[in-house]
């Protein structure tokens, strides 16, 4: 690993180490954690959508993972560190049955699908009297305290702890995110997702990676919510609303879909931070949300990023950390253009 | 009892396929997945109730305003925005997320106009009838009337009428249809603004016998969607049998399991996709997006 490679990687992990330092209040530090929530439901969309995926599921397998740790630590005394990767198999368990059954048709139908599955849970568990119906699980005891050695012991009271557990549940995500778009996996996605049928000629079992793709994702989104349940102390099914799937939808496009990693973290940011300072703005603020939506695809079809790329270049559905490293490297060392990194090929960035 | 529940279904089954009936209209020849169609179905119930109550006109004036409002509302919503997005090369993404964008402004716009509060509206018609010893109000029957008369004109226009093989011929392959000189865009905007138009009679129709609130556009646009999808996205007479079903499966369901039947009936619509992503009668030809 290069110097600058280094530096690129280092510099916004410790910017976001960094930030309970500068921001006391709890309300900011608490828009953050939503924020991490957020990328790591846009990063699993972007990944089902590598392979033509378009899922309405994804509140669905966030709720299911949310429930899943809540039953857990209050039914069974599960610690939540148990409790956290306990839930994540069982929810990618049930993704891999309602994928099995839904991944085989893919866009149109699979939208439907997904979308029935996303309105089915939320009924189901509301009406469910043993996991509280309606008003949903509650309270749920936060993370047992861990201690570092020499450190301290992190007692998960304040925002802080949880703001640092989100961050290294996102970049343990995008680790993984990024070593599965890397090896030959994300290669055969990258071809599903451009061409079904020459990724069919050439031997790509179309199905079966659909599938990983979506048990992976699910997984990803479970992990999200089983934080999300020990973070607010509470579920309910209206958290999982099919609208949630469709918000996940914007963070991805706002950011721009054709990068995996960092498409979602502008995206997130954007869409966490900015509908919040417009609550002073309360009743009229869905209404510029949508504005701000219709706008969004009407003139930025790429996302933010997306207008780094050169408008001559063809869309290129993979992008990961070698894509924010050389923008990285764009904007702060603009003099100079870097190459390398894994995928840089025929794409250049103006 | 059960003849009771039976034709209220059968009431509000009648009402979704009106509303079916446009969306499948709207997505076999646009191929837009139209959510924002129950928020024009809103739209189109508080603008009748404005022109009956606030403005005291009649009943008839007042449905012809609101169905020109749902009528322009649809058709500009496709000038404006979904003219744009569809022609990129995988549009589907950008269209359910310009549909959704679309649903949330006019619900809040309906929220901001009219208020939160649910409006009420005396029924034109009183009185009941029995049928096979069920009770049912004049005003119901009233409306299923409406509904199956609209229903029929659909059907008509959509097979019979020049407008409606034009619209069929979209429907089928767009850039074939191009190719036959059939101004595509202007196709889809006229579709759009006939779909727009079921929703605000719908809407208006229901008005009186169900009440006025801004959350029932919201409410409604889940179900119909499932009895779309249920019936055959391409299949007018599918989305026909599918609101029948659906709406005495939802009437006699509610009684026998409560909250849980909406699930049941999710669940069973489920399995029905799988084996049939057609839906009951639809073609089974994927739709290209």
């Amino acid at each position: 690993m290069g110097y600058r490679k280094l530096f690129s990687y280092g510099v916004p992990i410790i910017v976001f180490a960094l930030v309970p330092l500068f921001t006391r209040s709890p309300y900011y530090l608490g828009i953050f954690i939503t924020t991490g929530i957020n990328v790591i439901l846009a990063m699993s969309f972007i990944m089902m959508l590598r392979t033509g995926l378009i899922s309405l599921a994804i509140s669905a397998f966030f709720g299911l993972g949310a429930y899943a740790s809540a039953l857990l630590v209050t039914k069974s005394g599960m610690s939540f560190w148990l409790s956290l990767p306990a839930s994540v198999l069982m929810v990618s368990v049930v993704a891999l049955i309602v994928g099995a059954v839904c991944v085989r048709n893919a866009g149109f139908t699979f939208l439907l699908i997904t979308m029935v599955f996303g309105m089915l849970i939320p009924v189901t568990l509301g009406n469910i009297s043993i996991v509280g119906g309606y008003s949903g699980i509650s309270p749920i005891p936060p993370p047992n305290p861990i201690t570092i050695p020499f450190l301290a012991r992190i007692v998960f009271m304040s925002k802080t702890p949880y703001y640092y557990l989100i961050m290294g549940l996102v970049l343990i995500v995008i680790v993984a995110f990024w070593a599965l778009y890397s090896s030959w996996l994300g290669e055969a996605w990258r071809a599903i997702g451009l061409t079904e049928s020459l990724a069919k000629s050439v031997g790509i079992d179309v199905y079966r990676h659909r599938l990983l793709t979506f048990v992976i994702a699910s997984g990803a989104d479970a992990l999200a919510g089983a934080f999300y349940a020990s973070y607010v102390g509470t579920v309910t099914p209206i958290d999982m609303g099919v609208f949630k799937s469709i918000y996940v939808h914007i963070y991805a496009i706002l950011g721009g879909v054709e990068f995996a990693v960092l498409g979602p973290m502008v995206g997130s940011f954007i869409m966490t931070f900015v509908p919040e300072f417009l609550r002073i703005a309360r009743d009229v603020e869905p209404i510029i949300t949508g504005v701000f939506m219709m706008l969004l695809i009407l003139l930025l079809p790429r996302g933010v990023l997306g207008l780094m790329l050169s408008t001559t270049a063809a869309a290129r559905p993979s992008e990961s950390i070698a894509g924010i490293n050389r923008i990285l490297m764009q904007w702060l060392m603009p003099k100079r253009r870097h190459e390398g990194g894994r995928g840089a090929g025929n794409q250049r960035i103006e | 009892m059960l003849s009771q529940m039976v034709v209220n279904g059968v009431a509000i089954g009648l009402v979704y396929i009106v509303l079916a009936t446009g969306l499948v209209l709207i997505l076999s020849v646009t191929r837009i997945l139209y959510i924002a169609y129950g928020s024009l179905y809103m739209i189109g119930a508080f603008t009748l109730w404005s022109g009956i109550a606030l403005l005291q006109l009649p009943f008839l004036l007042s449905l012809l305003i609101a169905t020109s409002v749902t009528t322009l509302l649809a058709s500009a919503s496709y000038h404006i925005l979904f003219r744009h997005v569809l022609r990129r090369p995988k549009p589907l993404l950008a269209v359910v997320v310009g549909a959704v964008a679309l649903m949330m402004v006019l619900d809040q716009a309906g929220i901001l106009i009219f208020g939160s509060v649910p409006r009420g509206l005396s029924p034109l018609i009183s009185g009941t009838v029995d049928i096979f010893g069920a009770s049912i109000s004049l005003e119901k029957l009233f409306i299923m009337a409406t509904a199956l008369v609209i229903a029929a004109c659909l059907f008509y226009v959509y097979e019979k009428t020049d407008i409606g093989r034009i619209m069929r011929a979209v429907a089928f392959n767009a850039e074939t249809a191009s190719l036959q000189g059939i101004n595509t865009n202007v196709v889809n905007l006229v579709t759009l603004g006939i779909g727009g138009a079921l929703a605000g009679i719908a809407g208006g129709v229901m008005a009186p016998a169900y009440g006025v609130f801004p959350a029932m556009g919201g409410n409604i646009i889940l179900f119909i969607m499932l009895v779309v999808m249920l019936g055959g996205m391409d299949s007018m007479a599918g989305a026909v049998l599918a609101g029948l079903i659906c709406g005495v499966t939802q009437s006699v369901g509610q009684f026998f399991f409560g909250g849980l039947s909406q699930a049941l009936v999710f669940a069973v619509i489920g399995v029905i996709i799988y084996f049939r992503p057609g839906g009951l009668l639809g073609s089974g030809v994927q739709l290209e997006v």
